[in-house]
């Protein structure tokens, strides 16, 4: 088992590698100079070229560059955002919060959802239940998420006025203590449905096909030969079964928790990591769109170790050699 | 043995499966519009009217005008174009490297099979949204651009799939017989392999069809889309501003690639029920 998770972390390991490696690379293929882009606005001195460059060693050969940037990664520096005149590393701290708020929430409340309807539609496959969920989880599959958001702006904000528009809190009302959590739990409602509808799908189809999967092994078949009640067959072996899969589902998206939702905070206006990126396209500022995207990276192979860890302890079947 | 051809086995498929036949309908229905576009469109859809910000049903604009006064249907029979193009080329390449990557690792194993399942792996691993987002950023955001970049973060999953599929094939009584009377190693491969063992990747190419529109639509909804053509995402985007007094500009966009996704999904997923008789006992 030791020698399994050496091999996955290693695994990991040359992912977040790759990552590293494609930034560099995009970064020179890219058409304009690396400097330039580094810049991360529109002209920039020459002077301050210069500094990029003797900063990166942009004019050493290739395979220095890439160990000062990999040297620069390993102390935790992402580089600078020269727009916003601040380390990209403080940026993305100064956003986690909110976008935590916003994509952890959601990806709890999608895999609690996603699962149970799941398990509902899984038992009797064909009935009700089953046809309208999956009717549902085919349009939620379907819709692009900035789409669905703002659709529920227009119903729920514009028209009907019951919630607010944007943003994470109302400025004019300078709310603090109670009022304050309640204020922004009310800016969370249209974000947090929206971001949750669009996951659901994904649960509900493993949890359901692997309902499916599961009531039809042999053993349960026994079970009921020998006269075990449904509920306790449901109980106890076919939810630990059908769970499984599950796992690995809400481990990705929790990795995504840590690059926000770009889609979705932009739509209504939250002051995430996700918009960040989005006004990171529109100013070119390169350098906090990789920042980012080596984060996800991090997190994401992060995860996937983590995910076996859960599935070792959880599935007694599994030996990893 | 009565060889079967490609079109048999297919329309067997459409037999056993509904969704599978449906699907292929709206496929037609929506390929038609698309095709017919120019003689379908009642504008131009870069012509502006004078009638700004228009509702539907008025003026002889069946769903409405932008702000700028460009007609929404014409607009959306145009983004079609669009995104069936950028989809499908796209999802047609990554089909394409899967297919003769998963092929040649699973026939032939060693050492490029190894490396192809660690490069499929890590690949599997590496948030591609992102990565498609920051290469056409940097690069621009041509259609081209577009459809390269989906295509090139897409393929591992085909060629996984295929190498899975040959792997079992290349046992088959069938293809020992092709052996023994000498047919080459590239023929083998690609005449008697890949073809019997295609289908599960036409299935996930539909869904990534499904994908790639999708994934065209947020790009263009986050100003990457290519700037010289009409798109589903551009137009969803640019009514945003106008979601209270011009709904119907982002809703009719956001409707019909919802619409289309759908119909790419069931094809998808029809094929899916059809080649799998475990799924078929279920019920």
């Amino acid at each position: 088992m030791g020698k399994y998770f050496i091999k996955r972390i290693f695994t990991a390991l040359i992912v977040v590698l790759v990552v590293v490696g494609l930034n560099f690379v995009i970064i020179r293929l890219a058409p304009g100079d690396p400097a330039t882009i580094m810049a991360g606005f529109d002209n920039p001195s020459e002077e301050f070229k210069a500094a990029i460059t003797a900063k990166y060693n942009l004019d050493k050969p290739i395979p220095v560059q890439f160990i000062t940037y990999l040297s620069r990664l390993v102390r935790g520096d992402l580089g600078e955002s020269y727009y916003n005149n601040a380390s990209v590393v403080s940026l993305i701290g100064e956003r986690f919060g909110a976008s935590l708020l916003l994509s952890g929430t959601s990806a709890v409340l999608a895999f609690v959802l996603g699962t149970s309807l799941g398990l509902v539609a899984g038992q009797r496959t064909g009935g009700i239940a089953d046809r309208t969920f999956s009717t549902g989880a085919y349009i939620c599959n379907s819709m692009p998420s900035f789409w669905l958001g703002m659709m529920l702006i227009l119903v729920f904000a514009s028209k009907l006025g019951w919630l607010p528009t944007q943003g994470m809190y109302d400025m004019r009302l300078g709310a603090t203590g109670f009022a304050r959590v309640v204020d922004v739990a009310r800016h969370m409602v249209l974000p947090v449905a929206t971001l949750t509808l669009i996951q659901i799908p994904a649960y509900f189809r493993i949890t359901k096909s692997s309902v499916c999967q599961v009531l039809t092994d042999d053993y349960i078949t026994t079970f009921r030969i020998t006269g075990m009640s449904e509920g306790k067959i449901f109980r106890k072996y076919v939810l630990k079964n059908a769970i499984l899969p599950v796992v690995t589902v809400f481990g990705i998206n929790l990795a995504y928790v840590v690059s926000g939702s770009t889609l979705v905070e932009t739509v209504f206006s939250w002051p995430g990591i996700g918009i960040m990126m989005f006004n990171a396209i529109s100013n070119r500022d390169y350098n906090v769109l990789m920042g980012v995207y080596i984060i996800l990276a991090v997190s994401v192979a992060a995860v996937m170790i983590l995910v076996d860890l859960v599935y070792a302890k959880l599935d007694p079947r599994i030996h990893y050699e | 043995m009565k060889k079967k051809n490609f079109l048999t086995i297919f329309a067997g498929y459409v037999r056993i499966s509904p969704k599978l036949l449906w699907g292929l309908v709206f496929f037609a229905v929506i390929l038609l519009l698309a095709v017919l576009a120019p003689v379908l469109s009642p504008y131009d859809p870069y012509y502006l009217s004078d009638d700004l910000l228009a509702a539907p049903l008025t003026g002889g604009h069946l769903l409405g005008t932008t702000y700028m006064g460009e007609d929404v249907l014409s607009m959306i029979l145009y983004g079609g174009r669009t995104s069936l193009k950028i989809g499908i080329i796209a999802a047609a390449l990554s089909g394409a490297i899967g297919v003769v990557l998963g092929a040649l690792a699973g026939f032939f194993g060693g050492i490029a099979d190894k490396l192809l399942t660690e490069v499929t792996n890590i690949f599997l691993m590496i948030p591609s949204f992102f990565l498609i987002l920051i290469v056409v950023a940097m690069f621009g955001s041509s259609m081209f651009n577009v459809m390269v970049i989906i295509a090139l973060t897409s393929w591992p999953s085909n060629a996984r799939m295929m190498r899975a599929q040959v792997m079992s094939l290349k046992e088959r009584t069938y293809v020992k017989s092709a052996q023994t009377i000498g047919e080459s190693k590239g023929r083998i491969l690609f005449h008697y392999i890949v073809p019997n063992g295609i289908y599960p990747i036409i299935a996930n190419t539909t869904m990534n069809v499904a994908q790639a529109i999708l994934t065209e639509a947020s790009l263009s909804f986050l100003g990457l889309g290519d700037p010289n053509v009409v798109s589903w995402g551009q137009m969803i985007m640019s009514g945003k501003s106008y979601l209270v007094n011009g709904w119907w500009i982002s809703l009719f966009a956001g409707l019909a690639i919802m619409l289309v996704v759908i119909v790419f999904y069931m094809i998808g997923d029809g094929l899916n029920y059809a080649m799998n008789p475990k799924l078929q006992s279920r019920k």
